[in-house]
């Protein structure tokens, strides 16, 4: 069955920013499935920065990508945005009170990344194999290990987070890669360019890195490392 | 208005930190309101954390003092600074507001370099902020909402800090996150 990768704007720009996206369009050559974005994401990544003059182009990149098919919308899929947008707000609402910082509420993601979470939801439903490519990482925490996220706000905000365990059941199951993981890929399957072996992977991966990309400086030896 | 009492001890004391010119004891000021700016959110506070830190940013460049228009421009400063004080004191949201923006207004007022620096250190501590919201664990896209900026800016800027190299952020093995790309790729 064919399978998704889901984007969310940090990722995108991450590529953008680095150059990047026409290996994220080679990438769709060898992927069988789609590559889609929600409108959401396609507001952050499109629809804002064209009207700012330094991301202008950046914008015009990524529109590019969408009239090539390299990114299509959740529509391709049969999937109506109202279904998405539904979700979305379930979504928000759990994950915008599942901490509490001083008895209230901590607000911590918007709608691109709510968007993403909430169609990951629809296509797990539908029996569709697929994945979110996101390179911020609260989003990526609150999935994966929403204890990690509490210890992180507890610090950062000096004060005693707590943490509404009976909500942990919406954010199990998602599955998430990051730019870095998606451009090993391309380095492996020889899509990069350039032939430099695992020096160019190195350059590549601090380059995401320094764009945003929420990889720490150990997690690249580790990558670097698999044979 | 959230935290007011807050608020208004950290206008006090940055207004005392510029009459004795210590832009250090305004940048602790400025530290100490993104945890508020983080916990609550709320559009004053935030207002606050970037206008502070750009304040002790300002203080800081002692040559701007030479400059064309520094007169007028931290006379403007100084006296927004007071009317927002008793803005607070009086839980006058509306013209607190009005008062505080005529900080950033009265850029308006001045010209040539000086202008040029200070817009520059505004849109800065706006980025500034954003990434230190950021550090504390709110998402990048709700940060970048949040403070008016792009997610290209915000991106840009908090790749070059640590922040993603504190150790609860590895959420997985770097392995097993490659072999769950690659089965995509299968």
């Amino acid at each position: 069955m064919q399978g998704v990768i889901i984007f969310d704007s940090s990722t995108l720009i991450s590529l953008s920013m680095n150059g990047l996206l026409e290996e994220l369009g080679k990438l769709k050559k060898i992927f069988d499935g789609k590559f889609i974005i929600t409108n959401d994401v396609k507001k952050e990544v499109v629809d804002n920065p064209i009207n700012v003059k330094r991301f202008e182009l950046e914008a015009l990149r990524v529109m590019r990508l969408m009239r090539d098919g390299v990114i299509e919308m959740p529509d391709s899929l049969g999937i109506k945005s109202h279904e998405i947008e539904e979700r979305k707000r379930k979504m928000m609402e759990i994950a915008n009170n599942m901490f509490l910082g001083n008895k209230k509420s901590i607000h911590l993601i918007h709608d691109g990344e709510a968007s993403c979470l909430a169609l990951s939801r629809i296509l797990l439903e539908k029996k569709i194999p697929h994945i979110i490519a996101i390179d911020e990482r609260t989003t990526r925490m609150l999935g994966e290990k929403p204890e990690n996220l509490k210890e992180l706000l507890t610090k950062k905000l000096s004060t005693n987070v707590q943490l509404q365990r009976k909500d942990f059941k919406y954010f199990r199951g998602f599955r998430f890669i990051r730019s870095t993981e998606l451009m090993y890929i391309a380095w492996k399957k020889g899509l990069l360019g350039l032939q430099d072996g695992k020096t160019v992977l190195d350059a590549v991966l601090w380059a995401l890195k320094f764009k945003g990309c929420a990889i720490s400086g150990d997690e690249i030896q580790e990558i670097k490392a698999i044979k | 208005m959230k935290e007011r009492e807050n608020i208004l001890r950290i206008l006090e004391e940055t207004k005392e930190a510029i009459k004795i010119d210590n832009a250090a004891r305004i940048k602790e000021l400025s530290n100490q309101t993104t945890n508020t700016a983080s916990l609550t959110q709320d559009p004053d506070n935030i207002a606050v954390a970037v206008i502070i830190y750009s304040i002790s940013k300002i203080m800081e460049r002692k040559d701007y003092r030479n400059l064309k228009g520094w007169e007028s421009f931290y006379r403007i400063l100084t006296t927004s600074l007071d009317r927002t004080i008793e803005d607070v004191r009086k839980e006058d949201e509306k013209a607190f507001r009005s008062d505080f923006e005529m900080i950033r207004k009265a850029i308006n007022k001045l010209s040539g370099k000086l202008k040029r620096y200070i817009e520059e250190v505004f849109r800065s501590a706006e980025i500034n902020k954003a990434s230190r919201l950021y550090e504390h664990g709110i998402s990048m896209e709700q940060t970048a909402q949040l403070l008016g900026i792009t997610m290209y800016e915000l991106a840009d800027y908090a790749g070059k800090t640590g922040i993603s190299d504190v150790p609860v952020s590895q959420t997985m093995d770097a392995k097993a996150r490659i072999k769950l790309a690659m089965e995509m790729f299968e």
